[in-house]
């Protein structure tokens, strides 16, 4: 079987809705983080397949985009981290169903 | 290839500024009033916005055909600097009350600013992704600054998650995009002449009009254009706001410290609504038949439910959440009207829209000064606790009241004449539902902004602290000069409406050429 474009673009939507319904369920924040990672690395799986299939003269673009984007996860997952410590640190939970002082 | 370096020397400059005062208020610490760099921050934005428009209204360029600099870019540029200008000048007193590390504070203020001054820019979408993020990153920091409030905590974790998750679903439909198209670039108006890819220059194809046919098949490629447009549309609508994308706003506008939360609703919006606007006319234009059902029907729950939630709102914060929610419905009331049938009327649309928006954030940042000034002296936020306010400092109940009626939509305020342009739009391009909609949720909003003007006028002061306070003179002229551009937009808006024809006319440069060439 040879593989081709359609097998990346589906195994891209796969992860990417694995990871959509982890971001929606979980009750953890970092959970939630995790799933999101999922969602983006499924978008750098299917900018890479384009990228190999295109007939454009240009997708060398593509791939630095994919760079950028796992630079920018990180950047993410730091900031997120972050915040998520403070809230421990201040509330003693990263639940997100449970940090509900603001509501309404 | 050369790069001209100088078309982009304010957002130089700005980088620049944002890393001095960070690491200026790091090195002298302790030795320089902390108040020194909320003045010297506000002085260096109001400067270099006054430079900016001076040196670049004239210019209509591109910088290695990933940010434009033409009118459009320079008038955001302009209202962006603009916008944390009176930002920063609001939060100086409050900062120095109830927050620590004002370098930082202002930095970051600074980058967002950056953000948006390149996402207004941008059109191509590895840029605009990038400065998106910038603005994103820093307003989650900034939302949870106050890092010993859980409010202040809880918010900005929502806004965290909401966004990054809002990220991703916009960049799998980018990605979507770029697979249907081949390309990251938004049209190619290239002043060097050199034919490059676009993406309107592609889905020119779908319509059957000019581009080149180097795509497969329409109908095969159509799915994957439809989902990628709803995701884009969705992620667009995640940072604007829009419901039912909406659910973060309250949260991170009520624990957010006040100012940012001023910052938020009128900077965060104006810069997402400014990409909105370039990436939808630019280049998705061709396609408008395809994505303006999804943005109607997002336009018009938006002002349903955003009026209605704030009915029953009793902190301040969360009404002006959900009010500004209620002004993105009537936004995005713009974008629908944007597919048009001549490029004439999708222009008329693009400039309702970008008017609209700026008597909405000129408005807002209004209101937002008021409430910070009434926060400093008393401390709460509940819309009960303005009682007798007119009695206590006659100033601030007025400029309140002003703001609110403007938003609200009253005549003789910017809010009236604005938001008269956009449904006249909507009306005119063929969409007298949405219109009737907008002009119905205008009347429930008046109710909920006459309820905070009803406890400031018609109730004594109550507590123990019902003494009279004085404004500080910095905050008083802001909010002054802001509630003169108010009154003056609604009087006369036809000199400020000039200016944005003049901006917007450059989005449809590419979509007025393709047009031209089919008719050949």
């Amino acid at each position: 079987m040879i593989i081709g474009l359609e097998e990346y673009l589906a195994l891209g939507a796969l992860l990417f809705s694995l990871g959509f319904y982890i971001a929606l369920s979980k009750k953890n924040a970092v959970g939630v983080l995790m799933g999101v990672e999922l969602m983006l690395n499924a978008v750098n799986l299917t900018l890479i397949a384009f990228s190999r299939f295109s007939t454009s003269d240009i997708t060398l673009s593509t791939q630095v985009f994919v760079i950028f984007i796992i630079a920018v996860a990180a950047a993410e997952v730091a900031v997120g981290l972050a915040l998520i410590l403070v809230v421990y640190r201040n509330r003693q939970t990263i639940n997100v169903d449970r940090t509900t002082l603001l509501k309404g | 290839m050369d790069l001209e370096y100088q078309l982009i020397v304010p957002e130089f400059v700005l980088a620049t500024l944002a890393t001095l005062v960070v690491a200026g208020a790091l090195i002298f610490r302790g030795r320089v009033r902390q108040e020194f760099w909320g003045y010297a921050t506000a002085g260096a934005l109001l400067i270099l916005a006054i430079l900016t428009a001076v040196f670049y209204w004239d210019t209509n360029d591109d910088f290695a055909n990933v940010l434009a600099v033409d009118h459009f870019t320079v008038l955001f540029r302009v209202f962006f600097l603009g916008i944390a200008f009176f930002t920063v000048l609001a939060a100086i007193q409050f900062a120095g009350d109830r927050l620590k590390n004002h370098g930082e504070f202002y930095g970051l203020i600074l980058f967002a600013t950056l953000g948006m001054m390149l996402l207004g820019a941008a059109r191509e979408l590895l840029t605009a992704y990038l400065a998106l993020e910038l603005l994103s990153f820093s307003f989650y920091i900034l939302v949870g600054f106050n890092k010993l409030n859980p409010f202040s905590n809880e918010g900005s974790l929502k806004y965290m998650l909401l966004g990054a998750f809002s990220s991703a679903l916009m960049l799998y439909g980018i990605s979507l995009i770029y697979g249907v198209t081949g390309s990251t670039t938004y049209s190619a108006i290239d002043p060097d002449g050199s034919g490059i890819r676009s993406i309107a220059g592609q889905l020119a194809n779908f319509t059957g009009v000019g581009g080149d046919s180097s795509l497969p098949d329409p109908d095969a490629v159509r799915p994957g254009l439809l989902i990628g447009l709803i995701l884009i549309t969705a992620g667009l609508g995640f940072k604007v706001s829009a419901v039912p994308f909406h659910q973060w706003t309250p949260d991170a506008y009520q624990g957010a410290p006040l100012p940012i939360t001023a910052f938020l609703s009128a900077g965060g919006k104006a810069a997402a609504f400014a990409f909105f606007l370039r990436l939808y006319s630019e280049a998705f234009l061709p396609v408008a038949a395809e994505w303006a059902w999804f943005v109607a029907i997002l336009a018009a729950v938006t002002m349903i439910t955003g009026n209605l939630m704030a009915l029953q709102q009793t902190n301040l914060k969360r009404l002006m959440a959900y009010s500004s929610i209620s002004q993105v419905g009537y936004l995005l009331v713009g974008i629908v009207a944007l597919n048009a049938e001549t490029i004439g009327q999708s222009q008329d649309a693009a400039a309702a829209l970008v008017l609209h928006l700026i008597g909405y954030v000129a408005t807002n940042i209004a209101v937002f000064t008021a409430i910070i000034a009434f926060y400093n002296r008393t401390g709460r936020d509940d819309i009960v606790d303005v009682r007798g306010l007119a009695e206590r400092q006659p100033f601030l109940a007025f400029v309140l009241a002003a703001g609110l009626f403007s938003l609200a939509g009253m005549p003789l305020f910017a809010g009236f004449a604005t938001k008269f342009i956009v449904f006249q739009v909507a009306f005119s391009n063929g969409f007298l539902w949405l219109g009737a909609i907008g002009v119905t949720a205008s009347f429930v909003s008046l109710y909920y902004y006459l309820m905070v003007i009803k406890q400031m006028y018609l109730y004594e002061p109550e507590g123990t602290d019902r003494a009279r306070f004085r404004v500080p003179r910095p905050m008083a002229l802001a909010i002054a000069l802001l509630v003169a551009g108010v009154f003056f937009l609604g009087l006369y808006p036809t000199p400020l409406f000039d200016v944005i024809n003049e901006s917007t006319a450059g989005l449809f440069q590419q979509a007025i050429e393709t047009s031209a060439s089919a008719v050949r």
